[in-house]
């Protein structure tokens, strides 16, 4: 066993005992929280999980209306007659995106966050340990729509993919660093409307390159599916 | 639904018994959250802030979920139950009327209906759970 996996066992038996103890109550719930919710151990245990199924496994992020659930929809539509895709959707309430690709034949599993603005490897775990593995080759996991936040929980899959969209304005990447600088692909969406918005992709594309010179950067649509082969030939 | 409320009678009904036949009960809870709760995920009605739910989550009617709560997946809560502060509930079956007090950690769980256990800090594993009591050591835990 990892030695910090055994250190988060004894904290956990100690705060059994402590937690009876009222004067220190409140403190040791705090730490628990804390502790039990280690995302790094919990992430690299469902990495393990999955390698060992052979599942190829993609964390999705972006902001809200970056074209998230757009760009899966397509993915599904392409890939969901070769491979058995699971999504789990991310969403403070609500299955409006499960239901949008569960139509493209591609099973779905809505986690409501509610007041939490990110998926963790908890909620990912507690999915992963009571699903047969056997039955899936590709997991998707779309994050709550959020550039900030999702940067802090790692969700324990093969590759990040970050989605923004050319209507956010050409600062975006550069205004959002972190997850850039955490992800494997970098998606520049609507391409279809650069004629009217006159956004500067180049900038866009620059910025993500600079923060991250590993990040692989691509333009698609998801209206018109402009580029979505690409960008799975990319992922896979 | 028909599905879903055979199971649960039968389930209610072997955990009233005095020996309870513990193997039935494991097969019963298994099938319960394998099969039955599938498609019949409904959170519409519950009173509370924003808890964290997990697909599928089986809510009946006036069930007040207390701050920083995860449910989910594959649990049933029954009419008017109250779940209290910081639970995180998981592959569990709570039947109707049942309060639960703050920090309650349940995975493979089945709380009794009527049941009262109103003290605070439960972690609890593949077990049935009964009794009205707020004291942990009148706790009756049945474990399978």
């Amino acid at each position: 066993m990892p030695d910090k996996e055994k250190e988060f066992q004894r904290i956990q038996e100690l705060e059994s005992i402590n937690l009876a103890r009222p004067e220190i109550r409140d403190q040791v719930l705090e730490t628990k929280k804390e502790v039990e919710k280690d995302n790094d151990i919990i992430a690299e245990k469902i990495n393990k999980e999955l390698s060992k199924h052979n599942i190829k496994s993609f964390d999705i992020v972006g902001a809200i209306g970056a074209g998230k659930t757009a760009i899966l929809e397509k993915i599904a539509e392409k890939l969901s007659s070769k491979y058995r895709i699971l999504v789990i959707c991310g969403d403070i309430t609500t299955r409006v995106d499960a239901d949008r690709i569960e139509a493209h034949n591609a099973e779905t599993i809505q986690i409501n966050t509610g007041r939490e603005c990110a998926l963790n490897a908890y909620h990912i775990y507690q999915i992963i340990k009571n699903k047969d593995l056997n039955n899936y080759d590709l997991i998707f996991i779309e994050n709550v729509g959020n550039l900030i936040c999702p940067s802090e929980f790692s969700l324990g899959t093969d590759k990040r993919i970050v989605i923004v969209s050319i209507t956010e304005g050409e600062w975006v990447i550069e205004k959002h660093p972190m997850l850039f600088k955490m992800s494997d692909i970098a998606v520049i969406n609507k391409i279809d409307l650069i004629e009217r918005l006159g956004t500067d992709v180049e900038k866009m594309k620059k910025d993500a390159k600079q923060i991250n010179p590993d990040i692989q950067v691509i333009t698609t649509s998801a209206k018109t599916s402009n580029n979505i082969d690409k960008l799975i030939e990319i992922m896979m | 639904m028909r599905d879903l409320k055979e199971i649960l009678e039968k389930i209610e009904n072997l955990i009233a018994e005095k020996d309870i036949d513990m193997s039935k009960i494991k097969d019963l809870q298994i099938d319960f959250i394998k099969n039955k709760l599938k498609n019949q995920h409904c959170i519409n009605n519950y009173i509370g802030d924003f808890p964290t739910f997990i697909e599928p989550v089986h809510l009946k009617a006036n069930v007040k979920i207390g701050d920083d709560v995860l449910i989910g997946p594959n649990v049933y809560v029954g009419d008017n139950c109250r779940i209290g502060d910081y639970g995180e509930i998981i592959n569990t079956i709570i039947f109707d009327n049942v309060e639960i007090g703050e920090n309650f950690k349940l995975e493979n769980c089945i709380i009794a209906k009527e049941s009262k256990l109103t003290f605070n800090n439960l972690k609890a594993f593949s077990c049935i759970l009964k009794g009205q009591t707020d004291n942990k050591e009148n706790l009756e835990k049945i474990s399978f």
